[in-house]
């Protein structure tokens, strides 16, 4: 878990930030650490843990702190996004939320709604200086597809290494 | 009091979520970047280590367009360069006029500086090329003399560039006269060497000595008048019985030629025009006095 933790905030910093897909789709996969963050964990590591993962990204991007506060507010909101398309959290095999552990459908919705969420808190706090509506829905939508594409991507490569160790 | 440490104990979690929003709020809305702590931005040592490997492999990616960029901007100096280079020319040119001020009584006269191109001594008929045309105001017929003496006349003139009939061509029969004596004759290379050569057609009267000078005699528009072309070496016997003929060393150097002026005679259009009113006066000269 730290290990992809490292490298998706080296990958973000180093390569993603860097690419602006049409100018509006900015990939934030860094996001993905909070989706797989455990169910079980307890909300002041859970809260901690989104923090530093913002502010780590926001010293480095030099955004203030915007993928903080974006982070901390996503990661408060992950237990009710996840209760609501899968109510019985308690008898999932695998702590970890996963294609494997909640199915690829409720994976992906999960996902969708979570990426959604947080891409809007991450351009509405940056359109904060700079306010233009429809280039803000644009950038939210672009945005919010490119990271769901990217995080059941990353997903779906960890999943085999994952299958061997059981 | 127990309800209340109670109630802390229970919204712990939302306590941090408090504080950690208020941290957050403090970054995203503290708008004047100057005061920002070094360690906040990415600028701190570790960003910078990162960024710095990061490019370490990234700027190979931007090779191709550096490259193209920097020879795009190198043939625009090597541009620069060679306009310079004329530019530099063009001034050298200015300095040599000034570093060998003409005779005053040669206000009738410009000059047009001109490197020489091409060059031979060697050839029956030799012929010198400039990199100065038309388009610099070179007309043919006129004189080119170097520092040191006449060089020759000019012969052919493209818009670009000029050949001038070297005085080292037998083709050219240049018209000089015996500084101190003022005797009259015509120089003329005879093939052989091209440190000196011939002046003919010096009256049988005429007295001359080993060392004076032979300078142009100003008959022509070409030339002024009292231009140094050599210095008599001595008589050259038997070669013309009714004239004495001269061995003169010529004062240009015609293997070193660089730097050459070529002279514009502002008057030389007068005194044609001049000459050719003369010359249809005389013609009609004999009419009128058939009418009187």
């Amino acid at each position: 878990m730290l290990a992809i933790t490292l490298v998706l905030i080296l990958v973000q910093v180093v390569i993603l930030n860097r690419i602006c897909l049409f100018g509006i789709a900015v990939p934030l996969a860094y996001f993905y650490v909070i989706l797989r963050l455990p169910v079980t964990i307890s909300k002041e590591w859970l809260f901690t843990i989104a923090f530093a993962l913002g502010f780590i990204i926001d010293v480095f991007s030099d955004t203030g702190g915007m993928n903080s506060l974006s982070c901390l507010i996503a990661a408060a909101l992950r237990r009710p996004v996840l209760h609501l398309y899968f109510p019985r959290e308690d008898e999932l095999a695998d702590p970890f939320p996963s294609i494997s552990s909640l199915g690829f459908l409720t994976y992906f919705k999960y996902a969708v709604t979570m990426t959604t969420i947080f891409c809007s808190l991450v351009f509405i706090f940056e359109s904060l200086s700079l306010f233009n509506f429809w280039h803000l829905i644009q950038c939210i939508i672009a945005s919010s597809v490119l990271t769901t594409a990217v995080i059941i991507g990353i997903d779906s490569l960890t999943l085999p290494r994952r299958e061997k160790r059981l | 009091m127990n309800n209340l440490l109670f109630f802390f104990i229970k919204a712990r979690p939302w306590i941090l979520f408090a504080v950690y929003a208020v941290i957050s709020c403090i970054l995203l809305f503290n708008s004047n970047p100057y005061q920002q702590s070094v360690y906040l931005t990415s600028a701190n040592s570790l960003s910078t280590s990162v960024y710095e490997a990061a490019t370490g492999v990234t700027s190979y990616f931007n090779l191709r367009n550096i490259n193209e960029d920097l020879q795009r901007r190198n043939s625009a100096l090597e541009l620069e360069v060679l306009s310079l280079k004329q530019q530099l020319v063009e001034f050298r040119d200015m300095e040599y006029a000034r570093q060998h001020p003409l005779d005053s009584t040669l206000n009738r006269y410009n000059f047009i500086l001109a490197h020489v191109i091409n060059n031979s001594v060697h050839r029956p008929h030799n012929y010198i090329t400039i990199q100065k045309g038309s388009l610099d105001g070179i007309e043919p017929d006129m004189g080119v003399v170097d520092q040191n003496g006449v060089v020759g006349k000019i012969n052919v003139v493209g818009p670009h560039s000029a050949r001038i009939i070297s005085l080292l061509n037998n083709n050219l029969r240049l018209s000089c006269k015996v500084k101190k004596s003022e005797t009259l004759g015509s120089l003329v290379w005879n093939g052989s060497d091209y440190r000196t050569a011939l002046l003919e057609e010096i009256p049988r009267h005429a007295t001359f000595a080993k060392g004076d000078t032979i300078v142009t005699s100003g008959y022509s528009t070409s030339f002024p008048e009292g231009i140094p072309v050599g210095v008599v070496l001595g008589e050259l016997k038997g070669y013309d019985d009714n004239f004495h003929t001269l061995k003169v060393r010529l004062f240009t150097d015609f293997s070193k030629l660089s730097t050459v002026r070529v002279i514009v005679d502002k008057m030389s259009r007068e005194l044609q025009v001049l000459e050719q009113a003369v010359e249809n006066e005389d013609d009609e000269a004999p009419k009128k006095e058939v009418k009187n």
